[in-house]
C-alpha cells in the first residue's frame, strides 16, 4: 500500500506528528505563563516566515530584501477585512494571503528572470517602493497612525494553537520543496540555470511558483501577526528592519536548511528580547555584525557549525560526511570550506 | 517653455551627481563582480565627514574633497582587504558577499546614529543661497559646482582608465582575470585598487549630494538604488552610458514631480529600476567592459 509519495521519510513525518503533539500540550503541561505563551507563539510565527523566506533565498538562491512588502500587505489586507466584516479571523488570513501572493507574482514574475545580485537589488527597489506607497494609502492602511483591530477576550489562547497549525504547515512545505522531485528542480535552479533549462526543467514557472508560496506564506503570517498585535502601523509591518529581519533569521541558522531558518528565527527572538531591548541604540549594527561574523566564518550558520563540530568529535559516519560535502556545495548558500578557500585568492 | 527649460537644466546638473555615485558602483562591480552594498553607507560616511570637517573644523566643504576622498579609498582598501578578499569569487560568492556588505552597511548605519543622532543634518555655508544667472535662468551656485567638480572627476577617472598602465590593468582584469595573472598583473593588487576607487566615489557623491540635500543616517539608501538603475540602464563601467543613465534619471525623476503627488516621486526611481530590469536588463547600451 502507498499512501505517500516516495520522498517522505516515514520517520520524519512521524517525528513532526510527535513534535505537533508534544507543543500542543506543552502550555498546559508547564503551566506556561501568558507572557510564555504569548513569547512562544511570536516564535513559531517567525520561524514560519523565515522558513518562507528561505524558499526563495535558500532553495533557489534568490535573496529577496524585500519580503516586508508581502508581510505588510497581507497583515494590512487582512486586519481591513476583519474591520469591515464579521468573518472568522482565519479567513481574513487567507485573503491576506493570496493578496500578498499575487504582489508578489507582480513583482517578481518580471524580475525573477533576473541572473546574479540583480534580483536582489530590485528586491530593495520593492519594498521601498511599497512602504513609501503604504505610508501614505491611508485609505489601505491609517497611514501613519495605523489600524488597530477589535479585541477578542481570549484569542492569543487560540493563536498559540493557530501558530503551531500554521507552523506545521510550513514545515511540511518546506520538506516536500525540498525533497520532491520539484524540490530537485529546485535544486538544479540554484546550481546552473542554463543547464536546468536544458534537462526539461522551466526556471520561469518553477521560481514564479516557489515566489508565490514564499509570498503568500509571509503575507499569512504578516496576518497573523496583525491579529496577534491586535494594533498594526505600516512603518513596522513594511518597515526595512522587517525584511531584514527574515533575512538573518535564515542568515543565522543556516541558509537553504530547513532547521536552520527555524533555529535562526529563535535566535533572533531571544537575541531582540534581551540584547536588543536592553540596547535598543544598537540593533542595526548588532544586525550587521552578525551578518559579517556568519558570513565570514560559518556561511552555513548554525547548521554549519554543528555540522563542523559532529566532524571534529567523529560523530559522522563516512557517507554522511559525503554527502554533506555535497549538500554544502550545492545545497547552502555557501560553496564547502574547500571551495573557498580555492577561490578566495 | 521656461519652465520646461528650468526642468532640464535642473535634470541636467542633478545627472552629474548621479554619475558620479554609479560610476563608483558600476566600476566594482565590472571588475570584481560584487554588487557593493555598502555603497549607500559611504555615501553617507562621506556626507557626515563633510558635515563634521565644515562644523567643527571650519573647512570649507569643496576644500574637503581630497580629504573625504583619501579617507574613503582608505575605508575601500580596508573593507576589501579585511572582508571581501575572504568570499569565494564568482556565482558562490555573490549572495555572501551581498550580505557580508549588506552587513557593513548596517554597521555604518549605527555608527553613524550613535555619533550624529537621527536628526537631520545639511551643510549650510554663505554661498548656499547664491545663484549665478546664466541663459537667462537664475543657477544655484551649489549645484553647478556639484556638476563640474563631478564631470571633472569623471573625465579624470575615463583617462585613468584608459591612458595609464594601471587603468589598462583594471579594464584588463574586468575582461579577463585569469589571463591577467598569467601576464604578470597582480590581480589580487588590482581588485584592491578598484573596490577602493568605487568606495572613493561614494564618498566624493557623499560629500557632493550633502552639498545639496540634508542627512541622517539612512541617507545613501536611495542613493544606491539610484546608482543601481544608472548601472543597469547604462550597462557597467561605460563612462558615457553611465553619463546618459544618470540624464535619463534625473529627467524623469524632475518630471515626475509635475505629474505625481510629492510622496510618489520617492518611488519613480524603483519603478524604473523594475522597468529596466524587465525591458532591458542588458543595459540601453548593452554589456560594456569598462572603458
Amino acid at each position: 500500500m502507498k499512501l505517500l509519495p516516495h520522498w517522505v521519510s516515514r520517520s520524519a513525518l512521524a517525528a513532526l506528528v510527535v513534535a505537533l503533539a508534544i507543543g500542543a500540550v506543552l502550555p498546559s503541561l508547564f503551566g506556561w505563563s501568558v507572557y510564555t505563551r504569548n513569547q512562544v507563539t511570536e516564535t513559531m510565527l517567525f520561524v514560519a516566515a523565515a522558513l518562507a523566506w528561505n524558499w526563495m533565498g535558500g532553495y533557489l538562491g534568490q535573496v529577496s530584501f524585500g519580503h516586508s512588502a508581502m508581510f505588510g500587505i497581507g497583515g494590512f489586507i487582512s486586519a481591513r477585512l476583519l474591520l469591515a466584516v464579521h468573518v472568522p479571523f482565519w479567513s481574513a488570513w487567507i485573503v491576506g494571503g493570496v493578496v500578498a501572493a499575487l504582489y508578489a507574482l507582480l513583482w517578481g514574475h518580471p524580475t525573477l528572470r533576473l541572473r546574479g545580485p540583480y534580483f536582489s537589488i530590485a528586491t530593495i527597489g520593492v519594498g521601498e517602493a511599497t512602504r513609501l506607497v503604504m505610508t501614505y494609502w491611508e485609505d489601505l492602511t491609517g497611514g501613519s497612525s495605523g489600524l488597530s483591530l477589535r479585541i477578542v477576550p481570549g484569542l492569543k489562547s487560540e493563536l498559540y494553537y493557530w501558530g503551531l497549525a500554521l507552523l506545521a504547515l510550513v514545515i511540511g512545505a518546506s520538506y516536500a520543496l525540498r525533497k520532491s522531485t520539484f524540490g530537485l528542480g529546485l535544486l538544479a535552479i540554484k546550481s546552473d540555470v542554463d543547464a536546468a533549462g536544458d534537462v526539461g526543467i522551466s526556471p520561469t514557472l518553477m521560481q514564479d511558483v516557489v515566489l508565490l508560496l514564499s509570498g503568500f506564506t509571509v503575507g499569512l503570517t504578516g496576518a497573523f501577526y496583525a491579529s496577534y498585535q491586535s494594533y498594526i502601523e505600516p512603518g513596522d509591518m513594511f518597515g526595512f528592519d522587517r525584511s531584514i529581519s527574515f533575512v538573518l533569521m535564515a542568515v543565522i541558522g543556516g541558509v537553504g536548511t530547513i532547521i536552520g531558518p527555524a533555529l535562526g528565527a529563535v535566535i533572533f527572538v531571544i537575541l531582540r528580547q534581551y540584547l536588543i531591548a536592553s540596547y535598543p541604540q544598537l540593533y542595526l549594527g548588532i544586525y550587521g555584525v552578525l551578518l559579517i561574523v556568519v558570513i565570514l566564518f560559518e556561511p552555513l550558520g548554525m547548521v554549519g557549525l554543528a555540522y563542523r563540530i559532529a566532524r571534529r568529535l567523529h560523530l559522522l559516519r563516512p557517507d554522511t560526511e559525503a554527502k554533506l560535502e555535497m549538500k554544502a556545495a550545492v545545497g547552502g548558500a555557501a560553496a564547502s570550506p574547500e571551495v573557498r578557500e580555492g577561490g578566495g585568492g | 517653455m521656461e519652465r520646461f527649460t528650468e526642468l532640464v537644466v535642473a535634470a541636467v546638473l542633478l545627472a552629474g551627481l548621479y554619475a558620479t555615485m554609479a560610476y563608483g558602483l558600476g566600476i566594482i562591480y565590472g571588475v570584481l563582480r560584487i554588487v557593493n552594498l555598502n555603497h549607500g553607507g559611504v555615501i553617507m560616511a562621506g556626507a557626515y565627514l563633510g558635515w563634521v570637517m565644515h562644523e567643527r573644523l571650519g573647512i570649507d566643504p569643496y576644500l574637503s574633497i581630497p580629504i573625504v576622498m583619501v579617507f574613503s579609498f582608505l575605508l575601500g582598501i580596508l573593507v576589501y582587504r579585511v572582508l571581501v578578499r575572504h568570499l569565494p569569487r564568482g556565482a558562490a560568492g555573490g549572495v555572501q558577499s551581498l550580505l557580508l556588505l549588506f552587513g557593513v552597511w548596517l554597521v555604518l548605519r549605527n555608527v553613524a546614529y550613535l555619533l550624529f543622532t537621527g536628526n537631520d543634518q545639511t551643510i549650510r555655508t554663505e554661498y548656499s543661497t547664491r545663484s549665478i544667472v546664466a541663459f537667462g535662468l537664475a543657477l544655484s551656485v551649489n549645484r553647478v559646482a556639484v556638476f563640474v567638480i563631478a564631470v571633472l572627476m569623471l573625465i579624470a577617472l575615463h583617462l585613468f582608465l584608459t591612458r595609464t598602465f594601471t587603468g589598462k590593468a583594471i579594464r584588463a582584469v574586468a575582461q579577463n582575470a585569469d589571463s591577467c595573472t598569467l601576464v604578470g598583473v597582480d590581480v589580487e593588487r588590482i581588485y584592491a585598487l578598484t573596490f577602493a576607487i568605487g568606495t572613493a566615489l561614494a564618498g566624493l557623491a557623499g560629500l557632493l549630494g550633502a552639498m545639496l540635500f540634508s542627512f541622517n543616517p539612512s541617507y545613501g539608501s536611495s542613493d544606491l538604488l539610484k546608482s543601481f538603475v544608472i548601472v543597469v540602464l547604462g550597462g557597467l563601467g561605460s563612462v558615457v552610458g553611465t553619463a546618459a543613465a544618470s540624464l535619463i534619471l534625473a529627467l524623469v525623476e524632475v518630471f515626475a514631480i509635475l505629474a505625481l503627488p510629492a510622496y510618489l516621486t520617492g518611488a519613480v526611481g524603483f519603478v524604473l529600476l523594475v522597468l529596466v530590469l524587465v525591458i532591458r536588463p542588458g543595459g540601453l547600451f548593452g554589456q560594456r567592459v569598462l572603458g
